[in-house]
Formats: C-alpha cells, structure tokens, sequence
C-alpha cells in the first residue's frame, strides 16, 4: 500500500488537475464536434438548397438564416475552441509537469542519496524522463477520449437516421476507431518501451570511443571500435524505424477501414433513399461526416508510442526511487554534546575500487585535531567517508559517543566537505545560508573573512549577490572549496571532515584559513585530509598504507 | 544541453547544410514528393466522383422521385471511388516510408562525417568541447534533424503544389469561389511568416525557459548528498516549487503567443468553408443579391468545390504542426556547425617505416603558427629528454604535432626521414603516448589492455600488471583480470590509472614515447613513485617527456627549456 502511494501511476497524472484536464478535453470535444458539423451541416445546406432551387416556388420560403447562423458558430467554436483548448490542455500540462518535479524531488531527496549518487547522464535523463510524463494526458488519454466520443456522437446520429446507415458504416469504424489503434498499437508501445536500453546502449560506446580517441587512433583500433559503435547505432536506428512504420502501418489501415465504410454508407445509403427512408441531403450529410471523422482517428496511430514512452519513463522513476535506500539510519536520540568518536578495526572499499581502507583504529575526543595522510589510492577519502556516515559498506566498529551512528541523530552534529563538493547556481549569500538560514550579512562577511574570501568578494560589483554559475564555473576551483568550508563552519558542526581543504592555496592563505579553522573549531573535532605539510604541533597523525 | 538560436548570418549557413545532408537523397525525396501530390490528384478526382454521384442522385429524386434513384451509378462509379480510396492511404504510407528511410541514412551519414571530422582532429578535438559534450550533439542533436527530413521536407513543397492545384479546379467551376480562396490564401503565408516569426523566438524563449529551470532542478538534484549533510533540504524544496512556477507562468505566457499561429490558419480554414458553403447554398437558392433568379454555380460544380475547400488548407495546417521540427533542426545544426565547417588537415606521408631499435628525432626549425616559435631540437637514438615549460608554451601543439595531427612548418625527422613523408598509422605503430588523463572502456581489467594489443595472452597481461606493481593488488581481488571497472575507472586512484597506462603502453613495447605530463594531477608521493617507473621502464627508448615541473625526473638525460622567447637548452 504504501509503495503504490510512493510510486507514480499514469493514472494519478489526471487526478492531480482533474477540472483543468477536464475542461481541455470537454474544449477540445466542441473543437472536434464543431468542426465535423461545419461540413455536415455546409453539404446538406447546399443540397438541400440545391433541391429547394430546383422547384423555383420553393426556394422562397427556404429558411436559409437558421443554417447560415449554425455554419458560422461552427467556424467560431472550431477557431475559438482550439485555441481555448491548447491553452487549456498546456496550462494543465505544465501544472503536471510542476507538480511531478516538486514531488519527486521532494521523494528523492527523502529517501537517502542511492538515486543520488549516479553520474550527471543519469541526472540529465531523469529530468528528460518527467517531460516525457506529460505525453500520457497530452497524447494518450484526450486523442482517444475525443476520438471515442465523437465516433460515438457520430454512429449515434447515423443510427437517429437510420439504423441500416449506422450497421453500413460500423465495421469500418470499428477497425479504425478500436480494433487497430488496440491490437497494433501494443506492439509499438513495446518496441517504444525497449529503445530506452538500446539508446543507453549506443550512447556509453560513443562515450568510450570519443574519450579514448587519441590511444584508438595509435593504437589503429578506432575503425574497429567505430564500427561496433555503428552497429549499435543501425540497431537504435533500425528499432525507431520499426516504431515509425507501425504508425504510418497503423494510419493506412485506419483510412482503409474508413474508406470501407463510405463505401458501404453509400451503398446503403442509396438504397435507404430510394426507399424513401431517408433524405439525400441528410445521407450527404452524415458522408461528409464521416470524411470528418479521419482527422480526429489519426492521431490514435501515434498514441501507442507516445503511451510506450511515458510507461518507461514512468518504470525509469519509480525503480529511481523505490531502490531501497542505501543510507545510514539516523536514530532518535538527539546529539546535544559529542565528546568522542571511535573507530576499530575499520575496513571499507568502495564498489569497484582495488583498494580501501583496511583495520583502522582510531579515537578523538572534543578539541582534538587528526591529520590523515598516506599515497594516493590507499583510502583516506573512503575512510572519511565512512566516518561522514556516508552509505559505504564497511566492517568493524563506529561510534558517537560510545554508541552506533544510527542510535544518534547524527546528522546535526558532522560537518563534511568532500573531494566533489558541490556550489549551486545561486548568489553567494544563498550558497553560504544553506549551512545556516538565519545567517546575519555581518556573520557571512566574518565567516569570509575567516577562509580568505571576504577581499575578494568585496570586489565583486554584487559583492554577497555575486552568482556562482552552474557548478560554480564562476569562480575557480580553490574559491569553490572555500566557499564550501564556509558554508560549513557556518553550520557549526562539533565534528568537521574535510578532504584537501587547502588545495590550491598558497601558504600564507593556508596558514590564515588554518588557524581560524582551529579557532573556530577550538571545542569540537577536525579531521583534515591534506597533501600539503601541515604545521600543527598538537595534532594527531594516522599514517594510511597501501593495502 | 543547450540550443543556441540561429541568428540571420548563420541561417545561410544552416540552409546550406540542410541542402548538403539531403543532396545525396533528392531522388528518394522527389519520390516521396511525386506520391504525395499523386495523392492529392487522387483526392481531387474522389471529390469529383462523389459530387458526380450525388448531383446525379439529387436530380433523379427531385425530378423524378426516390424510387428512379439510380443506384447503378455508384456501380458503375465504384472500380474508380475504391481504386481512389484505397490508393490514397498506399500513397501516403510509401511517401511516410520513403521519407523515414531517407531520414535515417542521411543522420547515419552526418554523424559519420562528424565522427571523421573528430578522428581527424585527434587531440586537437577537445579545443570544441568537453567529450560528453560532443557525444551529446553527435547523438540527439543529429537526431534532431529527424522531424525535418520526415516530415517538414516534402511538406513544405507540398503547401505550394497542392492548393495551387485545387484551385485551378475550383476556378474551373466558380471564379468567384475560387477569388475567395485567393484571396485568402497570400493572407495564409503572410500570417504564417509573421506568427512563424513570433512563434520561433516564442518557442526559443520557452526552450531557454525550460533549459534554465532543469538547470536549477539538476544543479539542486545533483548536490543533494550536500543537501542532506547540511540538513537544507527544505530550503532546496522551496526553491524547486518555485524555479517550477515561475516556469510555469512564464512558458504560459509564451504559448499564448505561439499558439495564434495555429488559430489563424484554423480561422482562414473555417472561414473559407463557411463563406464557400454559404455563397455556393444562397447561390443555388438563387438570392444571392446580384444574381438574383440564377444559379450562378450547379450543385454538382456547388458540392465538388465544397469537398475540396477543407483540403485547400489542410497542408498548411499541416507545416503549421510540423514547424517545430524545422525550429528543431535548425537550432541543431547551428550547433554542429563548428565542427562540419572546421578544416581539419590530413597527414599526407605515405612511405612506409620500419624501426628494430630506438631512433634517433630532430625537430628543425618547427613552427606552428601561432603556437609555437621556431624551435631546434635533436633527440640521439634512445635518449631522454624532459620538455619544460608553463602553459600556454606550445608543449601540447608541440605533441600533437609529432603525433601526425597538426601542420607545422620546419621539419621534424624520424632517423632522418621527414614525418610529412611517413604514413602515419606506421609511425604510430612505433609509438607510445601516454596522456595527462588516462581514460578507460566500460569493461574489466583485461579488455581495456588489450585493446592495446588483442593478442596479448594473460600471462603477458600479468607480466605488464607486475612491472607496473598493480599484480599483487590485483591478484587479491576475486575475479583478478576480470575484475570489472567503475564508470570511467571511477575506484581507481589516480596513481591506479596512471599505472594501467603504462601497463597498456608496456604491452605494445614501442620504440618511442612521448609523455604529456604523466604526473601533473597525482600527488608528490604518488608521482614519485610513478616517476620511478618510467625511470625503469623507459629505459632504451627515445623519449620526449613533457613535463612543467622536475621533481622526480633527475635520471633524464637532458632538460630543454620552451619557456624563454629563443629556445634555451639547460643540461641536468
């Protein structure tokens, strides 16, 4: 029960806008409807105005403003009606597509960071993948609601004419309103479904060819690896292909049945008048009805794909955030003091990875100060990352004041700056308040003063309302790290890790950020990763190996 | 991935290459193009069968009562009204066919001209973009183009041809229905360039719109574990909700624009059907005011110009909906244009090379324009020598010169024979590169060395993996040389990748290397220990290593400096 309220159904997508949806499709309904009667109601007016002129007497007592007024609010609902209706059905749409971003977001970010951790391509075709989500509504659900209720409204009038008409031209209608879109139109939803395999497929060769160009050429393996990767392309290729001829297959098909049902309209048709059971210019008109109803089944064709689509986008979501999540459980308890964190006999190793951290002891109380260190490749990033309650698998113990991390709620109290950290596309002042909302501007300016940024930023023409460009492009790689330790001591964590907080400085900015790092950590717990020499007297240091 | 509007110089080159993708497949498109307007002409001749049959049917039951319908009529007209309809529906699917088979070569050639473009760049490449960057265009933006060759292409031929002929047709029964049309019809097109205009910067807004707000939901998505350490992820919540509204309001306002386009050509259609139907009924009532008491069109003439009137308009609906593609497309190629219109040069030597022992290689006078100055440097046969200098000095135009892949001026000799007159895939035999960032295959351990040499067997695998020191940390892991690697080798340190590097360059033993900063983004201790490597491992081959910093390479046999405006040589 509680999975399916987690999880997204294609189903829920209308309930959110229920009258919106409703009000684009009962549009769009008048749209349709508007624009068959406009040529129903054209060609029996003309017939029968033709009838009337034939009998000169006739002609004068012709009512011809009741039609000519009905012609008119046809053509005015068909251009009103569709341009109401796009409005319409976008407004929804883009409701949906808000809703969906606010509530997947808001699910992603609950469930711990599994979905998280995935490269930028995946980020990029889960944002791709809500887009698709507005097809269902915009694709699926009003062609065929217009279509069946119009194929309806339709057979309904042939049957108030006469029943033979409605029985003439029910075959052919059926085969182009249900039968084909149904039976044919499944077997394009699955290929739809399976292309997404593929796409991925061809995109990482190309990846891996284009990153390794250089060697491929050298090594004269680049035609080898080219032509693999053009395999998998004519495969991609050859799979939309085969979606594209299902809709052009599935379209012919349905003009052929509809086809086959003017025939037999006619047929039946001219019996019926000649038997005096129906009028002439009613038979044209219920013809050119039916010519009507092609524009509104064709798009039925297409509405396979699109449901294809949105169904793998859909299962692309919820597998995204119904993985169970791979995070280190807080607890209830809540951390008001930390006085000691201890680990032993500690081993861990990424997924992937030759080596890791292996047995580490390792105690610190309130006010002390580690230094990490050892060759690259030997683990100090990975056991920082244990230590940050990162979702690793490890062995051997890890405690918080004597108890587990998940007794605490730990969060509160680590303060962790990563290798990969992370600056968002928003000012400066934004960027450092998500460590510490309530932030005064006089507390940003001493926290930049205390990482050596505050000169800096002082220059800048918005100086605190300085933007940071998408991943921090504005500004250089050691800026970013800075403005991420200041966001940290901003939030005032008893335990700060920080992995190489002083690369790319020089040393005298190395010393000022040092010492206020200690300063400002005086009474809790700082453990640095560091390449550069540090000097520090009181520190303790944990020598890494290789394993 | 962002798309960059074409601005008026560069249409006439968007243009030009829309034209070159499709010039090899003309005669498919004209296909697709003849069955379309045969299909047109078959609907023209439906609508003329179906008024015949009804003008008859009316005169019979009028003049002569229902029961002298003629029903043997539809007999007879019916071989011809079947072979219409059924034809039509043919037509249309062969012309779909045709253009979908048209539009699937012509993307499959483009993407492989760019992938020669960039083969032939080599590592000058990366000056365009960062590779997933290029992977992105060379997939979805050459797909892009997909909607256009499909759909717009033949369409936009189709818009002409096929009202034109349905005029002359309706011209034949009544000029005056026929001037109605015309007269709305240069309306048509006017409209569509004006709100074709608006809609295209409308569409282009919404898309920078829609870019800048997945850029804040990935930015936010894509720093969540930041997020969480720092407990603000309500702050992040609240920002999502509001980047989404306001994208919202704004593409709101945007579409109200662009879907004008679409209700006017929905008007003039609704328009021009009214009007006919109402001038062509009054007219067979005969009150029309200035015909009074004539017919100034029969009803057969009356019902077949009404048939046609719907379809008068219907391929420019049509284009209507088709005119994103073309948006698409042109947005698309705006963006591969840098890379189709690059020049890329071509190494032109053909003599064949044969090395058994380490050469000797002289640089006379190179000169890369703009790059590098004239530069003097002889390399004795398996001497090494380290290439100093800051960035921006020429060191990689230098490389990549001496890797084939950019023109220069001076010479630059291999045992005395000019690399220009060399086939390069020979010289590249001889060759071993190893670059700043050592890449790796999705794959395990084994197959990304043997891709540099298939044939290596395991043992050898583990002998190149021992001389490197990466078999004893190798030989621990369960499955050794199958041992699969992460995502761009992500697990390994850098020192780790640095060491299959050479690993892979070990197992192609070449007499020459060229290094390009093999320790710049490793640690000191690191470096050291991979510095000490290629001190062992270089032995007896002629190696150029360049390198801005010198710790650790104390067993070169010389130091050349690149920095200073001559060429200075120091000794180690």
């Amino acid at each position: 029960m509680n999975r399916k309220l987690n999880s997204i159904r294609l189903r829920g997508l209308l309930r959110s806008r229920m009258g919106e949806w409703n009000l684009a499709l009962f549009l769009g309904g008048c749209t349709l409807f508007a624009a068959i009667s406009l040529l129903a109601i054209s060609g029996w007016f003309i017939s029968a105005a033709a009838l009337a002129g034939l009998t000169t007497t006739a002609a004068y007592g012709f009512d011809y403003f009741r039609p000519a007024a009905l012609i008119r609010l046809c053509a005015i609902v068909r251009t009103g009606g569709r341009y109401a209706e796009r409005l319409a059905s976008h407004h929804a749409a883009l409701g949906l597509l808000k809703d969906l971003r606010i509530s997947l977001f808001a699910r992603v970010a609950g469930r711990g960071h599994s979905a998280v951790t995935r490269s930028s391509s995946a980020m990029h075709r889960l944002v791709a993948d809500i887009d698709l989500l507005d097809f269902f509504p915009l694709r699926v659900v009003a062609p065929w609601f217009w279509a069946s209720l119009l194929t309806a409204v339709l057979l309904g009038g042939f049957y108030l004419l006469a029943p033979l008409l409605a029985l003439a031209a029910l075959p052919g209608v059926l085969l182009a309103w249900l039968l084909l879109p149904l039976l044919a139109g499944r077997h394009a939803a699955r290929l739809a479904r399976a292309d997404v395999g593929l796409a991925e497929q061809r995109r990482i060769l190309l990846l891996d060819n284009l990153q390794m160009l250089t060697p491929l050429l050298l090594w004269q393996r680049w035609s080898a690896r080219q032509a693999v990767f053009a395999g998998e392309d004519q495969r991609f290729s050859a799979q939309r292909l085969r979606q594209q001829q299902w809709v052009s297959l599935i379209a012919a098909g349905q003009q052929l049945g509809l086809s086959l049902s003017l025939l037999g309209m006619l047929w039946q048709g001219g019996l019926l008048v000649q038997a005096g059971e129906l009028s002439l210019p009613l038979l044209l008109a219920a013809v050119l009805g039916l010519l009507g109803l092609t524009e509104v089944l064709l798009p039925l064709a297409q509405s396979f794909i699109a449901l294809g689509l949105s169904q793998a986008a859909r299962d692309r979501l919820n597998q995204l955030t119904s993985e169970p999540a791979k995070q280190t459980e807080q607890g209830a308890a809540a951390l008001t003091e930390l006085y000691s964190l201890s680990l032993s006999g500690l081993s861990a190793r990424h997924e992937g990875a030759l080596s890791g951290p292996q047995q580490v002891d390792l105690q610190l109380k309130a006010g002390d100060v580690l230094l990490l260190s050892g060759p690259s490749g030997c683990g100090k990033s990975t056991l920082l990352e244990v230590l940050a309650g990162e979702p690793l698998d490890y062995s051997g113990e890890r405690l918080l004041n004597g108890k587990a991390y998940e007794h605490w709620q730990w969060r509160s109290v680590i303060g962790y700056l990563p290798q990969q950290l992370d600056i968002f596309d928003m000012t400066l002042a934004e960027n450092l308040r998500l460590g510490q909302p309530a932030a005064t501007e006089q507390q940003l300016w001493a926290v930049l003063e205390d990482v050596a940024l505050a000169d800096w930023a002082r220059a800048r023409p918005a100086q605190l309302n300085t933007t940071l460009g998408e991943y921090g492009a504005q500004v250089s790689g050691g800026q970013a790290r800075r403005i991420a330790l200041a966001r940290l001591l901003l939030a005032q964590r008893p335990l700060l890790l920080l992995d190489e907080p002083f690369a790319g400085l020089d040393a005298a900015t190395r010393e000022q950020v040092l010492a206020a790092l200690l300063r400002r950590q005086a009474s809790g717990m700082l453990v640095i990763v560091s390449h550069q020499p540090l000097e520090l007297e009181k520190a303790q240091r944990l020598q890494l190996t290789m394993n | 991935m962002k798309k960059i509007r074409p601005t008026e110089a560069s249409r006439g080159g968007v243009q030009h290459w829309l034209r070159q993708v499709l010039a090899p497949h003309k005669p498919l498109l004209n296909a697709a193009l003849m069955l379309g307007y045969i299909s047109a002409l078959l609907l023209v001749w439906q609508s003329w069968l179906l008024a015949l049959l009804f003008s008859d049917w009316l005169v019979a039951w009028q003049q002569l009562g229902a029961a002298a319908l003629n029903v043997s009529l539809l007999r007879d007209l019916l071989p011809w009204l079947l072979l219409c309809l059924l034809l039509r529906p043919l037509l249309q699917y062969g012309r779909e066919r045709l253009c979908q088979q048209v539009s699937l070569r012509a993307r499959s050639g483009l993407r492989e001209q760019l992938l020669a473009q960039l083969a032939a760049l080599g590592p000058g490449r990366q000056a365009l973009g960062a590779d997933a960057v290029l992977g992105s265009r060379l997939l979805e933006q050459v797909d892009a183009l997909d909607g256009y060759i499909s759909r717009y292409h033949v369409q936009r031929y189709l818009v002409v041809l096929v009202p034109l002929t349905l005029l002359l047709c309706i011209f034949y029964y009544s000029p005056l229905a026929g001037i109605l049309m015309l007269v709305t019809a240069p309306l048509v097109p006017l409209f569509m360039v004006l709100l074709g205009k608006a809609a295209a910067a409308a569409s282009q807004k919404q898309f920078v719109a829609l870019a800048r707000m997945s850029g804040r939901f990935m930015d936010l998505l894509r720093g969540l574990k930041t997020l969480q350490h720092l407990q603000a992820v309500p702050q992040a919540e609240a920002e999502v909700t509001q980047a989404a509204e306001h994208y919202r309001a704004g593409t709101m306002g945007v579409l109200r624009m662009a879907f004008l386009s679409g209700a006017v050509l929905e008007f003039f259609s609704a328009l021009a059907i009214a009007l006919v139907a109402l001038y062509l009924g009054l007219g067979l009532l005969g009150i029309l005011p200035w015909a009074k008491g004539s017919i100034p069109v029969p009803y057969q003439g009356a019902l077949f110009i009404l048939l046609l009137a719907p379809e008068f308009y219907n391929p420019l609906r049509q284009l209507g909906s088709d005119y994103h593609a073309k948006a698409e497309a042109e947005a698309a190629l705006t963006e591969l244009m840098p890379l189709l219109e690059l020049q890329v040069w071509q190494h032109p030597g053909q003599q064949p090379l044969q090395l058994s022992t380490a050469p000797s290689l002289a640089f006379h006078q190179l000169d890369i324009a703009q790059r590098l100055a004239p530069f003097n440097l002889q390399l004795a046969a398996g001497e090494r020598v380290v290439l100093q200098g800051a960035s921006g000095s020429g060191k990689s135009s230098l490389l990549q010169a001496v890797l084939g892949f950019l023109p220069y001026g001076g010479e630059i000799r291999i045992n005395q024979q000019s690399l220009l007159t060399l086939r390069r895939a020979d010289w590249h035999q001889q060759l071993g590169f190893l670059s700043q960032q050592p890449q790796l295959l999705h794959g395990n351990l084994a197959d990304n060395l043997r891709l540099a040499a298939p044939e290596a067997s395991d043992a050898q695998l583990v002998a190149v993996l021992d001389q490197v020191a990466l078999w004893p940390l190798i030989r621990q892991l369960p499955l050794q040389l199958q041992t699969p690697l992460g995502e761009r080798g992500l697990g390994l340190s850098g020192g780790q990748l640095s060491r299959l590097a050479l690993a892979q360059l070990l197992l192609r033993d070449t007499p020459v290397w060229l290094l390009d900063e093999p320790t710049a983004h490793l640690d000191p201790q690191t470096a050291a220990h991979i510095n000490a490597l290629l001190e062992r491992l270089s032995q007896g081959r002629t190696v150029l290593l360049v390198s801005h910093e010198l710790g650790g390479l104390e067993w070169v046999d010389r130091v050349v400096s690149l920095d200073a405006p001559s060429v200075t040589q120091v000794t180690a």
